[in-house]
C-alpha cells in the first residue's frame, strides 16, 4: 500500500548491535541456558587455576598406592600407579579448554576468511577453488583424515589441533559462505562497491561482521566437536603427547576397567560430559537466541 | 452490521485473535464483527498487517495454536458457532462448506505431488468418490477455470505450471466440493497485472454459477470497487468502516477510508502528479495507544480522540457503520 | 540409457574430486608419512644399501612425479602387496565383509530409530515427549563414543555387570556367534548416532510442517495425520536421503576405525590403522581411492534418487 513507507536499509552497525542486544537479552531468560554457561564458567575456573598453576600441579607425582578408593586424601582414589585421579582429572580440564579454544577459534577464523571469500567471488574461479578444497575435505572420512595428519607431523605436539583445524573449518566454511552470497545483494554493500571501496576492505569491514552471529554458534559447535575428538585421538595414540588429558585417562582406564576399577574411567567420563552438556546446552541457547528469524 | 437480506451466511461476532509472543500478547484482531450474505461478496480491506489474514485464517480455525488463540467472540456458519467446535467437525467443514485460497500460489501448493493427485485428496476426504472418479471430477474443474487440456494437466507437478495457472488449480481445488463461502485471501497480489483481472473475473462468474458468497481479503481498493457489494475496512486488528462499496467509496466517513481513497489514481494523467499519501506509521501492535489508534495519522485528530476510543457505530446514513469521533 | 548417460555424466563431474582427495590423502600418508627405508632393510645397512632402497621407494623423485606413479597405480588397481606380504586385494576381500557386517546393523538402526524419535518429536511438538526426546539425544550426544563403547562393555561384556556377550574379539562362522560378537558394537554405533539423527530429522520435519502447502492442506479438511506422513514426509525425503547417503563414507571408515580397534575386530577399519601406524603404503593406497570412489558413486546416487522423489529434479 502506498501510504505506508518503506524502512530505510539500517547500516550494518546498528543492525548487528540491536541483533546482539535482543540476543542476549532472550539468552538471560533462557533458564537452562544461563544454568548451563554457569557450569561451563565453573569448568572454566578451574581450567585457569591449572593455567596460573594454583592447583592440580601434582598429577604426575605417585601419591599413594595402586588403586586406591576415595578418601580425604584421593578424592576420586588413586590410579594403577598410584598417582592421584582428581588432580589429574582436573588438570585435564585445562588441557580441554586448551584444545577446544584453540582448535574453535582459529578454525571459525579460517572458516570465517575462506567462506567469506568464497562467497565474495561465488562465480570466479577462486570460489570454485575453494567449495572444491571443502568437497576434497569433506570426502575423506574423519578419522582417517585425522590420523594421516597426525602420522604426517609425528612428534610434533600440534598434530592433533592441525588435524581437527583443517577439517572442522569446513562446516563454518560453507555457512559463511552461503550466508556473505546473500550479504553480497544488500544494498549497503553494493553502494560500498560503487562508490570504490576496495573488496577486501569491503568483505572483512561490511560483510563478516553480520555473520557473527553465525561464526559464535560454529565456534560453540566446534569447542565441543574438539573436545570429543581429542579424547578419541588420544586413545588412538594419535592424540596429546605431553600432559594428561580426558582421552589419556579413559585410555588409560580401558585396562583397569576389564579388572573391575572404575574411579579413572569415571572420573574423566563424567567431567567431559558434564562440560560437553553445559556446553551443547550453551549453544543451542545461543542458536535460539540468535536465530534471525525469532529475533526478528 | 445491519444486513438486510435474511440468514447471513457467516455471522462474525466479536472475533479477537491473539498471538502470545516473547515480548508479549499481541492482538492482532480485536473484536471484529461482520456478515456474509448468501451469493454476495465482500471485501476486507486495509494495509499490511492489520490482521486482514489472520482474520480469514480464523474463520476456518487455521491460525497456528500456539502462539495463536481465539480470544473471543464467535464465528456463526448458517447459525452454527466454528469456535467450540470439536477438531474433527470443523476439518470436515474446511474445504467442503467453507474453502480458502491463498496469497502465495507459488508455495500454496505441494511440490511433489501432482495437480491431479492433490485434487483427488481433497475430493475424496469430502465427497463419496474413487480416486478414478474424482481425477474426472478433477479435470472438469480445471476445465470450469479454463485450463487447457485439463485432462493432462492433472498429472503435472506444481512448478510445470505458471503462478496464474496454480492460482486457478487452487480456484478448481476450493470449489471442488461447492461450498458455501470462499474466503480469498489476496488472491491476485501475487500475479501479474492481466492475470489478476482474468483470475477475479472467474471467481466472479464462478461465484454466480456455484452460488457462493465470497470474502475478498485485499489491499487494493479497485478491486473491491470492481467485484464486491459490501466492504470492511481494517486498521490495526479491528473495524474503522463498513458499509457498501457505493456509499464507502462516494461519501466515505472514516478520515483512514479517506485517506486510502485519495491515495489510489483514478485516472492515469493522474499518476503523474504526486500522490497524496496518508503520513506516519501504523503504531506497533504491542504499544497500542489508549484512544483511537489512527489519532497519530488523522488530520481530524481532537483531544478527545486520544482519551477515548471510538466505537464502531450506525450512522444514520443507509446500513454504514463507522469508529470515529469526528466522522466526515 | 538417459540415466545411465545421467550417471556417467555425474561420474565425470566427480573426477576432480578424485584427484583432490587422492592428492591429499598422497601428500599426508605418503610424501610426508612416515620413512619405510628403514623396515625394509636388515640390521647396519650400507649406505649403498640405503640409497637402492631409497631408489626403489622412489623417494629421490619429485612430488609430482611420485604422484603421477600413486595415480597410476590407483587407476590400474595395482594395489600391490602389503608389509604382511599379503596381496592387498586379498586384504581388502578378507576384512571389507567383516566391517560391513559388523557396521551395517549399528548404521541402520541408528538412522531408523533416530527417524521414528524425531518423528515422534515433532508430532508432539512443544509437549512432554518432545522435551523429553530432545534431552535425550543432547545428551546422548555429549557422551563421547569412546565412553559410550566401554560404557557397554562395562555393563553388557563385563564380570560386573550383564557378562552376556564376549568382551572383545570377533567371530562370524555361525549366525550365533556373530549376533553375539555384534551386539555390544552396534548397541553403541547406534547409541552415538541417535542424538545427531534425531535432532536433525526433528529439525527437518518441523521446518517442512511450517510450509505454506500443509496450511493449504489443512484448510482443505485433510486429516492431521495423513498430513503429516504423506504430505509432509515425502517432502523430508531429499534431506534425508541426502543424510543418510553422505554418512555412508563416514561411518563406513571412521566408525569401523575406532569400534574395530577398540574390540580388536579384524576390518578394513582396523587394517586401515595399523596401515597409517606402520606407513603400510599400499594398503593406504587401496583405502584411500577406494574412499573416494564410494563418495563419487554416494553423490551420483543420491542425485540419481533425488531424481525419483522430487519432480522438480531434472535430468539437464
Ligand atoms: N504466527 C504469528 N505469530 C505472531 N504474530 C502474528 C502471527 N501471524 C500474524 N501475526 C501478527 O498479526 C498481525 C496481522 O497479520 P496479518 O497477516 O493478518 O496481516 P494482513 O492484514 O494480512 O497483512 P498483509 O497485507 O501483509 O497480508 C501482524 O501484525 C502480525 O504481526
Ligand atoms: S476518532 Fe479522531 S483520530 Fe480517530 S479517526 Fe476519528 S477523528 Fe481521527
Ligand atoms: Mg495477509
Amino acid at each position: 500500500m502506498s501510504a505506508v513507507a518503506l524502512p530505510e536499509i539500517p547500516p550494518a552497525r546498528a543492525r548487528g548491535e540491536s541483533l546482539w542486544r535482543k540476543a542476549a537479552r532472550k539468552f538471560a531468560r533462557d533458564r537452562l541456558g544461563m544454568v548451563a554457561l554457569g557450569v561451563v564458567l565453573a569448568y572454566f575456573v578451574a581450567a585457569v587455576g591449572v593455567w596460573l598453576g594454583w592447583w592440580a600441579m601434582g598429577w604426575p607425582d605417585l601419591t599413594g598406592t595402586k588403586w586406591e578408593a576415595v578418601s580425604g586424601t584421593h578424592w576420586f582414589g588413586t590410579n594403577i600407579i598410584g598417582q592421584d585421579i582428581f588432580d589429574r582429572a582436573i588438570y585435564s580440564t585445562a588441557t580441554a579448554f586448551e584444545v577446544g579454544l584453540i582448535v574453535a577459534l582459529v578454525a571459525t577464523a579460517i572458516g570465517a576468511i575462506l567462506g567469506g571469500f568464497a562467497g565474495f567471488f561465488a562465480g570466479t574461479w577462486i570460489d570454485e577453488v575453494l567449495v572444491w578444497l571443502m568437497g576434497v575435505l569433506d570426502a575423506i572420512p574423519f578419522y582417517l583424515f585425522v590420523a594421516a595428519v597426525a602420522y604426517a607431523l609425528t612428534d610434533n605436539p600440534w598434530a592433533m589441533h592441525v588435524a581437527m583445524i583443517s577439517t572442522f573449518w569446513v562446516g563454518t566454511g560453507r555457512l559463511i559462505r552461503g550466508e556473505v552470497i546473500k550479504l553480497r545483494g544488500m544494498e549497503y554493500v553494493e553502494a560500498a562497491h560503487s562508490i570504490g571501496v576496495p573488496e577486501v576492505v569491503i568483505i572483512f569491514r561490511h560483510i563478516l561482521p553480520n555473520t557473527s552471529h553465525i561464526l559464535l554458534v560454529q565456534a560453540s559447535v566446534m569447542f565441543v566437536g574438539a573436545i570429543k575428538a581429542e579424547v578419541i585421538l588420544s586413545f588412538l595414540g594419535l592424540g596429546i603427547k605431553d600432559g594428561m588429558s580426558w582421552g589419556l585417562m579413559i585410555d588409560e582406564s580401558t585396562k583397569e576397567v576389564l579388572a573391575g576399577f572404575y574411579n579413572n574411567f569415571l572420573a574423566a567420563s563424567l567431567l567431559m560430559f558434564g562440560l560437553v552438556m553445559a556446553f551443547n546446552a550453551v549453544a543451542d541457547a545461543l542458536q535460539d537466541a540468535l536465530d534471525p528469524r525469532k529475533v526478528g | 452490521m445491519a444486513g438486510d437480506a435474511a440468514a447471513p451466511v457467516l455471522r462474525v461476532r466479536d472475533l479477537s485473535v491473539e498471538f502470545v509472543t516473547e515480548e508479549g500478547v499481541i492482538r492482532a484482531v480485536d473484536r471484529v464483527s461482520f456478515d456474509v450474505q448468501p451469493n454476495e461478496t465482500l471485501g476486507i480491506v486495509g494495509e499490511s498487517g492489520c490482521g486482514k489474514t489472520v482474520t480469514g485464517l480464523s474463520i476456518l480455525r487455521l491460525i497456528p495454536m500456539p502462539p495463536g488463540r481465539i480470544a473471543g467472540g464467535s464465528i456463526e456458519l448458517n447459525g452454527r458457532d466454528l469456535v467450540p467446535l470439536p477438531d474433527g467437525e470443523i476439518e470436515d467443514i474446511r474445504g467442503r462448506d467453507i474453502s480458502m485460497i491463498f496469497q502465495e500460489p507459488m508455495t500454496a501448493l505441494n511440490p511433489v505431488f501432482t495437480i491431479g493427485s492433490q485434487m483427488a485428496d481433497v475430493l475424496c476426504r469430502h465427497r463419496d468418490l474413487t480416486r478414478r472418479q474424482a481425477r474426472v471430477v478433477a479435470a472438469e474443474l480445471l476445465a470450469k477455470v479454463n485450463i487447457p487440456a485439463p485432462a493432462s494437466r492433472l498429472d503435472d507437478y506444481p512448478h510445470q505450471l505458471s503462478g496464474g495457472m496454480r492460482q486457478r488449480v487452487m480456484i478448481a481445488m476450493a470449489l471442488s466440493c461447492n461450498p458455501q463461502l470462499l474466503i480469498a485471501d489476496e488472491p491476485t497480489t501475487a500475479l501479474d497485472v492481466t492475470t489478476q483481472a482474468q483470475v477475479l473475473q472467474q471467481i466472479s462468474a464462478l461465484q454466480a454459477e456455484f452460488r457462493m458468497a465470497v470474502i475478498l481479503v485485499t489491499h487494493d481498493l479497485g478491486v473491491v470497487a470492481e467485484t464486491c457489494q459490501r466492504a470492511v475496512v481494517m486498521y490495526c486488528g479491528s473495524i474503522v468502516e463498513a458499509g457498501d462499496v457505493a456509499s464507502l467509496f462516494s461519501q466515505p466517513r472514516h478520515p483512514y477510508t479517506a485517506g486510502l481513497l485519495a491515495s489510489i489514481p483514478r485516472l492515469r494523467a493522474e499518476r503523474l502528479a504526486e500522490l497524496p499519501v496518508i503520513p506516519g506509521r501504523v503504531p506497533d501492535l504491542l504499544n497500542l495507544p489508549a484512544g483511537c489508534r489512527f489519532a497519530d495519522r488523522c488530520p481530524r485528530v481532537q483531544e478527545r480522540c486520544r482519551m477515548e476510543r471510538p466505537t464502531l457505530a450506525g450512522t444514520g446514513t443507509g446500513g454504514s457503520l463507522v469508529a470515529c469521533h469526528y466522522p466526515l | 540409457m538417459e540415466i545411465l548417460q545421467y550417471a556417467l555424466r555425474k561420474l565425470l563431474g566427480g573426477l576432480p574430486l578424485i584427484v583432490g582427495v587422492t592428492l591429499v590423502s598422497f601428500a599426508l600418508m605418503v610424501y610426508f608419512g612416515p620413512d619405510m627405508t628403514y623396515l625394509l632393510l636388515g640390521k647396519n645397512p650400507t649406505p649403498e644399501q640405503i640409497l637402492e632402497v631409497r631408489q626403489q621407494l622412489g623417494y629421490d623423485q619429485p612430488f609430482l612425479q611420485r604422484y603421477l606413479g600413486f595415480l597410476r597405480e590407483i587407476v590400474t588397481l595395482d594395489f600391490g602387496v602389503a608389509s604382511t606380504g599379503e596381496p592387498v586385494t586379498a586384504l581388502l576381500a578378507k576384512t571389507i565383509p567383516v566391517s560391513l557386517i559388523l557396521i551395517l546393523p549399528g548404521f541402520i538402526l541408528g538412522h531408523v530409530v533416530g527417524l521414528l524419535m524425531a518423528l515422534a518429536a515433532a508430532y508432539w511438538r512443544g509437549r512432554w515427549l518432545d522435551k523429553l526426546i530432545m534431552a535425550v539425544a543432547v545428551t546422548g550426544m555429549s557422551i563421547s563414543f569412546l565412553i559410550v563403547i566401554i560404557g557397554f562393555q562395562i555393563v553388557l561384556s563385563s564380570s560386573d555387570g550383564l557378562d552376556l556377550f564376549p568382551v572383545r574379539g570377533w567371530n562370524s562362522t555361525s549366525l550365533g556367534s556373530y549376533l553375539t560378537y555384534v551386539t555390544v558394537p552396534t548397541l553403541a554405533t547406534m547409541f552415538v548416532a541417535l542424538g545427531y539423527e534425531t535432532r536433525f530429522y526433528r529439525s527437518i520435519i518441523v521446518e517442512e510442517m511450517s510450509r505454506d502447502h500443509v496450511r493449504t492442506a489443512r484448510a482443505f479438511g485433510l486429516p492431521e495425520s495423513r498430513i503429516f506422513f504423506r504430505n509432509i514426509l515425502k517432502n523430508c525425503l531429499i534431506p534425508i536421503i541426502t543424510r543418510i547417503m553422505f554418512s555412508i563414507p563416514q561411518v563406513a571408515i571412521g566408525g569401523a576405525l575406532l569400534i574395530e580397534s577398540y574390540f580388536g575386530i579384524p576390518g578394513v577399519g582396523k587394517a586401515t590403522y595399523e596401515a597409517i601406524i606402520t606407513g603400510d603404503q599400499p594398503v593406504l593406497k587401496a583405502v584411500v581411492s577406494l574412499t573416494a570412489i564410494l563418495f563419487v558413486l554416494v553423490v551420483v546416487l543420491t542425485d540419481i534418487l533425488y531424481r525419483a522423489v522430487d519432480p522438480r529434479v531434472t535430468i539437464e
